[in-house]
């Protein structure tokens, strides 16, 4: 470990809410956590801090009982806690508000702080006077004003995001998790989250508070645990720290020499040329360009934009504006057909639902886009996509039984160089990729940069959105960093470092 | 047995087996069974049913339903009668006229409002089952109209080469719809858009167009089956067709075509179907009243498929038969 061990934190005497200790956690061989400590006090809102994977989330469900710890203790109020699934933790004074919400969109505001408990009854059934009344406190507790008939689903989404807080707190939590409450939230409904997580600690309830933005950590943090690769890297009162120390702490490694590829620098024609384009509450007037022969990267924090700049500019959504030009001539964002008639090729995030028709075979897969613009009574060649899929799987090391099997039966990796292979099938001159090695093995990480660096040899254009820094420091000439739908830093391969696009993805400009 | 193989690698496989065995069983019992005439009048009995069932196995396979195939059924013969009786067209170009009336209601009307506009295939087709019965009874003002012709007659009870006219149609149909699955690119982007409508839009397929070919063919091919209809009963009643699409469904799944779309065929459909008529023949030739035939056919169509969901997640297996998967 190249960190100091965790602090210990002097500052508070009084006995913490909630105590974990050396939580350990394993998935099929792989530690999630080795040994993570957490502890709350009442009234302090209290900051988790760490990168993908760094097992902030491990972390959480094991406290909410999501899921069970290997090993590891954890203490509430004093006395040794057990909980058996999350209704139990809730009982006990653990409430948790994720991202995705757990609100039933028909029903109204009052139905929903109440869902799962019991409801004020009258002997005609349930009391919906009392039942009104109980929420309508619950809410002026946290300083809310709501019609509480109103049905969830026409609230904005803060609102529904502070029903859901209302109803964590309305079985009279200790102990709060907000995991990325803010990620969705415009500045403004931010600082109404915040409004509400203040008055909550003055009724003394400890709140555990997720985010990648370093400035809302900032603003509203008493003190912060930084976790890295499972290990508790850091603990202190927010006080302590300087932006530059918790990045560092939560990166960890002082930024190592990477192996870059030799070869691209120097000046590009462009190829694609991207200006102003923006996607209603995604994409924010965004300008780029990739030249002939050039990787470019889209850094940034997942919900960035990075997806659906990609999206934009295959025509996947409908309600982008902007200018786009490939090879000088203007492309209109308005189908995949259309995008791929331009030369433009996307090899999506999402494989098994974009990328593949799972049920078809690895032969079907790999002429699909190719074949696509032909006439559709026209017969497929047996001869000419034999030598097609024979070609592609040497050349890309597909590993299949036969061009007959259905692609469903490949690993992740060698599906993923099927979708690599066919859409460099079609011979674009612009290939777009979202995050080309998810859930791909390291092996088959490795053929697909070989393949991409093929490519970019072959002169295509290459931007590829990625949430792996080292990936894209690896493979990119140039890094564009979106933060909240701009494009917020351009970096050479020179000056870009893990840090830097730490820092700019996090909005810390 | 290269041949077993391919069989047993098909989803239709149990379907087949217990085809072969009901045959097999009614022959050695049931003496008036196999007999030509009997098989002949089995198959021709299968006619109509096969062309729709056809029909509703490319809209399975993109992943829709087409509860309006009836009603089209009845539409068709209405309209032929109007052309043929009221008009004076000629019987092969109102036969003609039909048919394409079948796949411009089945491609506008349907395939529009569902590849377009994106609104469930359910809801529509549902709207048009009561929408074109409605029609049917205003048009034929609820009368059963006769129609004399020569044509016709040829179609529903001629023999050609030694086999009734109608074998002959299911045969050619049956022929150019596997042509149209197996060697088209259309017959492939029916299988991408079933199987994965998003990674088919990617790819570029036109995935709007090929849904409203899909149930423009449907349209047709239950147009023509009410064409057979008239031919059989020498006139065209409003009252056809009302029960057929739940038949047509049941052979379908018989034949491993899923719910879920992108998988099964009308290789699977054909066996679906002759299950059904030898079946139905079998037990009406074994003096089994009809209403037990119901009830058989239902159980049948529930084991069928429980059978192949069971064989699937691995609870049962026919792997020795399996394990070369031949190439297709």
């Amino acid at each position: 470990m190249p960190e100091a061990v965790a602090e210990i934190d002097g500052t508070r005497t009084d006995a913490p809410v909630l105590s974990a200790r050396d939580l350990r956690k394993r998935y099929a061989g792989v530690h999630a956590l080795r040994g993570a400590d957490l502890t709350l006090y009442g009234g302090e809102i209290h900051g988790l801090c760490g990168e993908n994977g760094s097992g902030k989330s491990t972390l959480l469900k094991i406290l909410s009982a999501q899921i069970a710890a290997d090993e590891g203790h954890i203490a509430l109020g004093g006395s040794e806690a057990r909980f058996a699934d999350p209704t139990e933790a809730l009982a006990a004074g653990i409430a948790t508000v994720t991202q995705e919400t757990t609100l039933v969109g028909e029903l109204s505001v009052a139905e929903n702080i109440f869902l799962g408990h019991r409801k004020a009854r009258s002997r005609r059934g349930i009391d919906w006077r009392a039942t009104r009344r109980r929420a309508a406190e619950v809410l002026a507790r946290l300083d809310l004003e709501l019609d509480v008939t109103a049905p969830v689903g026409r609230l904005r989404p803060n609102e529904q995001q502070m029903v859901e807080i209302a109803r964590a707190i309305s079985t009279d939590a200790r102990v709060l998790i907000l995991d990325e409450p803010t990620s969705s939230l415009t500045d403004e409904e931010v600082e109404r989250t915040f409004r509400v997580m203040r008055v909550l600690k003055e009724h003394g309830v400890a709140t555990v508070f997720v985010s990648h933005r370093m400035n809302e950590i900032f603003e509203i943090v008493d003190r912060v645990t930084v976790l890295r690769d499972g290990c508790v890297v850091g603990c202190g009162p927010i006080a302590d720290y300087t932006r530059d120390r918790l990045i560092h702490q939560m990166i960890g490694r002082e930024l190592e020499e990477l192996s870059l590829h030799a070869g691209g620098g120097g000046a590009h024609d462009a190829i694609l040329r991207v200006r102003g384009v923006s996607v209603p509450g995604k994409v924010d007037d965004v300008a780029l360009e990739v030249g002939r022969g050039e990787v470019v990267g889209l850094a940034g924090l997942l919900g960035a934009g990075r997806s659906d700049l990609l999206d934009a500019l295959f025509g996947l959504r409908p309600d982008a504006e902007g200018d786009v030009e490939l090879a000088g001539r203007p492309v209109g964002m308005r189908d995949p057909r259309h995008a791929m008639r331009s030369g433009i090729a996307y090899v999506p995030a999402d494989r098994k639902r974009m990328g593949l028709v799972l049920d078809m075979s690895v032969r079907e897969n790999l002429l699909m886009a190719q074949t696509a613009p032909l006439p559709r009574l026209r017969r497929p060649q047996r001869s000419f996509e034999q030598s097609a899929v024979d070609d592609a799987v040497s050349r890309f090391g597909i590993v299949t039984a036969s061009g007959a099997t259905p692609v469903v039966r490949l690993s992740g990796g060698n599906q993923q160089k099927v979708v690599l292979a066919k859409w460099l099938a079609t011979e674009p001159q612009v290939l777009l990729l979202d995050e080309p090695t998810r859930g791909v093995d390291v092996g088959a990480k490795a053929e697909i940069y070989r393949l991409l660096t093929a490519a970019k040899d072959a002169g295509v254009g290459i931007l590829v959105s990625s949430s792996e820094t080292p990936e894209l420091l690896l493979l990119c000439d140039r890094i564009v960093v979106m933060y909240r739908g701009r494009a917020v830093a351009r970096l050479s391969r020179r000056e870009a470092s893990e840090g830097l696009i730490a820092r700019y993805a996090m909005g810390h400009l | 047995m290269r041949l077993v193989r391919v069989a047993a690698s098909q989803r239709f496989f149990v379907v087949l087996v217990l085809l072969v065995a009901l045959f097999v069983l009614f022959s050695l019992t049931q003496e008036r069974f196999f007999t030509s005439a009997n098989i002949e009048a089995l198959l021709t009995g299968a006619s109509i049913l096969w062309v729709v069932s056809i029909g509703l196995t490319f809209v399975m396979v993109i992943g829709g339903f087409d509860l309006s195939l009836g009603s089209m059924l009845a539409l068709a013969g209405v309209a032929f009668a109007a052309f043929y009786n009221d008009i004076g067209v000629p019987a092969l170009p109102a036969i003609l006229l039909t048919l394409a009336l079948g796949a411009l209601l089945g491609g506008v009307v349907n395939g529009m409002l569902i590849g377009r506009l994106g609104l469930s295939f359910l809801v529509v087709t549902l709207g048009t089952l009561i929408l074109f019965r409605g029609v049917v009874n205003l048009w034929s003002d609820t009368k059963t109209d006769q129609v004399l012709s020569s044509l016709l007659d040829g179609l529903a009870f001629d023999k050609l080469v030694g086999l009734p006219v109608p074998v002959w149609i299911m045969l050619a149909t049956f022929l150019v719809a596997l042509h149209v699955q197996r060697s088209t690119y259309f017959g492939r982007d029916i299988y991408a858009v079933g199987g994965g409508q998003d990674a088919a839009r990617l790819s570029g397929i036109r995935v709007g167009r090929t849904i409203i070919a899909v149930y423009a063919i449907a349209g047709m091919l239950a147009a023509f089956g009410g064409v057979l209809q008239v031919a059989r009963i020498g006139a065209a009643s409003p009252l056809v067709g009302d029960a057929i699409i739940f038949d047509a469904a049941a052979a379908v799944m018989l034949g491993g075509t899923s719910f879920a779309g992108g998988i099964g065929g009308v290789g699977g459909t054909a066996i679906g179907v002759l299950f059904f008529a030898v079946l139905q023949n079998g037990l009406s030739v074994s003096g089994v009243e009809s209403f037990w035939q119901q009830i058989i056919t239902g159980a049948i169509l529930i084991a069928a498929v429980a059978l192949d969901r069971m064989q699937r997640d691995g609870s049962i297996s026919f792997r020795r038969l399996r394990r070369t998967r031949a190439e297709t």
